[in-house]
């Protein structure tokens, strides 16, 4: 079990992050360029000092700002894989795979075989001759990656390992890292900026925003309840974050948000800080203010129409409500409507399954 | 607009034409002229001349022994100065620089009040029976003295130049700082390290100011090439001018190799850092 808790500040940027990585499991760190992915990453790694905070590995301490240990990189049992793949320019693909295997341990013959079987194991056995710059950049990633797990690493930290892959290779890449990463037994932390790696990749996801974990949990938490703008863009649902106001006493609670307010289910007190996610489907348009049940409406203007893949039937139309809302409705029903970009519309969903969360 | 333009081009171009053949002029002239006086016989009787052939065998070793000595003193330098921040870098920085900027008789000059029988440490180096001045190894100690700056800078920016993702990389493959050295700073920075030694060489073959202050100009003790046509100017031209040109296409060779082999080394290097990108 990886234990770590990092404090850094660079500038006006501050990180300030807790992870916890079991032996055998993937923990994805996703966020975008410039959440501190990276600076994590490079701190557990020990390629960068933390300001305060304490990194572990079961019971060795690598790193504790008030004990003053800091072990450095080279002495850790870690594997680390850079974005770029940082392969040795100066040395083959085999002399980069038996860089970091003790050159005094074992008969040169040993060494020889033990690289040999890394490659077979990544299938580039045919390339151990060639150096970096002759290699594509799948091929560089694998060689990347058996040099750092020859060294049977207690902890593997992989930066971003799929962007520096044209789309092609990575998604047939993608599939060979997982296969990789399931049979390992060391504990693995995948930075990311997509969040569909973190899906496909992590047994457990934490979402940094601005140096701090928003969020984390497994797969299914993250989908079910997104509490980041940035999950929720990417599974394309409606997140609103905001306070329970007011109580009706019937079921039914005012939700207070910074741009708006909307009916949600009650759920049962007061309270600030809580989340309701909105699919765009279960949102209905109309030209004429609509009665009926449904408790949410919203008066706005169509700010963009864009059909979804594969074939356009259905479109998503984001309008500038209050709060802001998307709705994905059919082809057909944009038409009925005569929606174009700054149209006038109602949206509308009900508060019935608005359940708030936390 | 298009006629001014196409006049301020020409005058640009008149002058650049101006100023290459200025260059030429002024560097190749000299060598144009030393080639033309050569009767070729001449050269090769001054090669059988034993004085000649002293000055020139004392040359070769010297030189070599202070390129030898100025990566040993200026690989350690040049890595620390390139890799470490510690308060008083500036002034060391100067004073490895100093020897670049100070007239090589000011050098000598220092280096015999340094080493010299009555200089600061002359009294320790006689107890233990060593006598730097007017020997060989003042010749080798002068010329260590003008060519390290050389060195170091070329090294110094050599190892500044290596990527520090490919060090990183190092480390997290339990390479210590030794093993970082050895095995990524020193292959990376080969070519620059290379060339350093080369620029050493060829500054060491030279050397005549510091030399002759601090090493005298004695024939077959310290009378190095540079020397020799010095002495030889003033009572036999002939041999002067045989010296000096086969002084000038060793340095001249020397040059072209440093510029092949850079020239050589970089393609590679391009490449590596595009496919890295």
């Amino acid at each position: 079990m990886l234990r770590a808790q990092l404090g850094k500040t660079l500038g006006d940027f501050s990180l300030d992050v807790s992870l916890e990585i079991s032996s055998g499991s993937t923990l994805v760190l996703v966020g975008e360029s410039g959440s501190g992915k990276t600076t994590a990453l490079r701190l557990l790694a020990g390629l960068l000092d933390p300001d305060s905070g304490r990194v572990a590995w079961n019971d060795d301490t690598w790193y504790d700002g008030a004990g003053a240990v800091a072990i450095p990189s080279w002495r850790r049992p870690i594997g680390y894989v850079a974005q770029d793949y940082s392969l040795f320019p100066h040395l083959t693909a085999f002399e980069n795979v038996a860089f970091g295997l003790p050159s005094q341990h074992g008969s040169g013959g040993e060494r020889r075989a033990r690289v040999s079987m890394e490659l077979e194991r990544f299938g580039i056995s045919s390339l151990a001759d060639q150096k970096p710059h002759q290699l594509s950049g799948g091929q560089q990633q694998r060689v990347a990656l058996a040099r750092a797990l020859i060294l049977n690493p207690s902890v593997l930290l992989l930066d971003e390992p799929l962007t520096a892959l044209d789309l092609t290779t990575r998604r047939a890449t993608r599939m060979e890292l997982r296969g990789i990463l399931r049979t390992l037994t060391c504990a693995t932390l995948f930075v990311t900026h997509s969040p569909m790696e973190a899906m496909v990749f992590g047994d457990r996801i934490a979402v940094l925003e601005k140096g701090r974990v928003i969020q984390a949990g497994s797969r299914d938490d993250l989908l079910r309840r997104p509490r980041s703008a940035f999950i929720a863009e990417f599974m394309g649902v409606n997140l609103f974050q905001g306070t329970i106001i007011l109580r009706d006493g019937q079921g039914l609670a005012r939700l207070g948000t910074a741009t708006g307010e909307l009916s949600v289910v009650d759920p049962g007190d007061l309270e600030s800080e809580v989340f309701v996610s909105v699919s765009p489907r279960e949102i209905t348009l109309h030209r004429e203010r609509p009665g009926g049940s449904a408790q949410n409406v919203f008066q706005g203007i169509v700010s963009e129409i864009i059909p979804e893949p594969p074939h356009g039937e259905r479109v998503r139309v984001a309008i500038n409500t209050r709060p802001p809302l998307v709705a994905e409705v059919t082809r057909a029903a944009v038409d009925a409507l005569q929606l174009r970009e700054g149209s006038e519309v109602y949206a509308s969903f009900k508060a019935t399954g608005l359940e708030p969360y936390r | 607009m298009i006629h001014w333009l196409s006049a301020r081009r020409a005058v640009s171009l008149a002058g650049a034409c101006l100023g290459i053949t200025l260059l030429l002029v002024l560097l190749g002239l000299p060598l144009l002229a030393l080639v033309l006086r050569v009767p070729s016989v001449s050269v090769l009787h001054g090669l059988r001349d034993p004085e000649v052939l002293q000055a020139l065998r004392l040359s070769l070793i010297s030189s070599v022994a202070a390129t030898i000595t100025v990566v040993l003193i200026g690989l350690p330098a040049a890595y620390l100065l390139a890799t470490r921040t510690f308060p008083g870098k500036v002034i060391l920085e100067a004073v490895v620089d100093l020897p670049l900027v100070l007239p090589p008789t000011v050098a000598g000059l220092a280096l015999l009040l340094a080493f010299g029988r009555a200089g600061l440490t002359g009294r320790a180096l006689s107890f233990i029976g060593l006598q730097v001045p007017f020997t060989t190894l003042a010749v080798v100690v002068a010329q260590t003295f003008m060519s390290l700056p050389l060195f170091v800078g070329a090294a110094r920016a050599g190892f500044a130049s290596v990527d520090t993702r490919y060090l990183d990389a190092a480390k997290t493959l339990r390479a210590s700082e030794t093993d970082r050295f050895w095995r990524v700073m020193l292959p990376l920075a080969a070519p620059s390290v290379l060339a350093g030694a080369a620029m050493a060489w060829a500054r060491a073959l030279g050397e005549f100011g510091a030399t002759i202050t601090f090493a005298g100009n004695l024939p077959g003790v310290t009378q190095t090439m540079p020397l020799a046509v010095y002495t030889a100017l003033q009572t036999n031209l002939d041999s002067a001018i045989a010296l000096a040109l086969i002084l000038m296409i060793v340095s001249l060779g020397l040059l072209v190799a440093i510029r092949s082999g850079r020239a050589a080394s970089m393609p590679g290097r391009n490449h590596a850092a595009r496919a890295a990108r």
